[in-house]
């Protein structure tokens, strides 16, 4: 599915640089350390985790985008650096469970 | 099929999840890191010879090998404390300068970290860096991007660069929901 359409339909809010991306499932977790061992490039990663680490981990492992939920303010140091590094970062007020629930709603669907 | 001949795809195994413990001894300013799986380090400073360690930090990681799914051949990584992203913070720097040069290509840099004080702990080779590049430029589905992992040994001042290895510290998320 098309980020692009994940957005609209979620209604998330970018709040980088935006292009057009393949999303090839979902990735739910608050610790790097998961998104290294186990975030599958492509996935789109839910968490509420803000720190400008964020981004080198989603870099590393090549996911589609980061979902901040339960609206926590991204600092714009995070912000600049993922502008940096291509990283998208999207944000939203619902919960992780709310937007997954969403996600599956659209026919979102792990490799 | 023979390992000299395999074209490795590998796959993390052997992980574990525990925590990478900064330590500092006042006596000497040395900085010493080791890898636990006790989640509570020692609090109170100890005596080693005439050093005089005081935890510094414990920060949630993970140690993997890597294995190939074709000649089964496992590479040990336990001697990697972790990796950080260059984001270029010294321009007389090698690894800043290296990702000046990749940077338009889509190529990013992190650079591996083995132990400290990295004298006395046995450091990554080169080789198992290029192997640990591979398996991470496997993983990536995109292929307009790529990433070059180098040695720590690239970078001029450990002490003041701006980089921050990936780890689980200060992640803390602070912002109540409005
Ligand atoms: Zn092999
Ligand atoms: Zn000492």
């Amino acid at each position: 599915m098309k980020l692009q359409d994940i957005i609209d339909k979620l209604n998330l809010k970018p709040l980088t640089n935006m292009e057009e991306r393949d999303v090839e499932g979902v990735f739910i977790s608050d610790m790097l350390s998961d998104v290294m061992t186990s975030a599958k490039s492509g996935e789109i990663w839910l968490t509420v985790q803000t720190h400008t680490n964020i981004v080198s981990a989603a870099n590393l492992v090549d996911v589609s985008a980061i979902i901040v939920t339960q609206g926590k303010t991204v600092p714009q140091n995070t912000i600049d650096l993922a502008n940096r590094y291509l990283v998208i970062i999207l944000s939203t007020p619902k919960t992780t469970f709310e937007i997954a629930t969403e996600m599956i709603g659209i026919g979102v669907k792990n490799r | 099929m023979q390992e000299e001949k395999c074209a490795h795809t590998c796959e993390m195994v052997n992980v574990d999840y525990g925590f990478v413990i900064t330590e500092k001894c006042y006596n000497c300013d040395k900085i010493s890191t080791y890898f636990s799986l006790e989640s509570r380090p020692p609090l109170e400073e100890y005596r080693e010879g005439d050093h005089f360690w005081n935890v510094m930090e414990s920060a949630q990681s993970f140690r993997f090998d890597l294995k190939c799914t074709k000649c089964g051949k496992v590479e040990k990584f336990d001697n990697l404390m972790g990796l950080m992203m260059c984001t270029g913070c010294d321009n007389t720097c090698e690894a800043d300068n290296l990702r000046i040069i990749l940077e338009p290509d889509r190529t990013w840099v992190y650079v591996a970290f083995g132990f400290l004080p990295t004298e006395e702990h046995t450091q990554l080779t080169e080789e198992k860096i290029a192997i640990l590049e591979n398996y991470f430029n496997q993983r990536r589905k995109s292929s307009s991007s790529r990433i070059k992992i180098i040695s720590h040994e690239s970078v001029k001042n450990i002490a003041t660069c701006y980089g921050e290895v990936i780890k689980d510290l200060h992640m803390l998320s602070l912002t109540p929901p409005e």
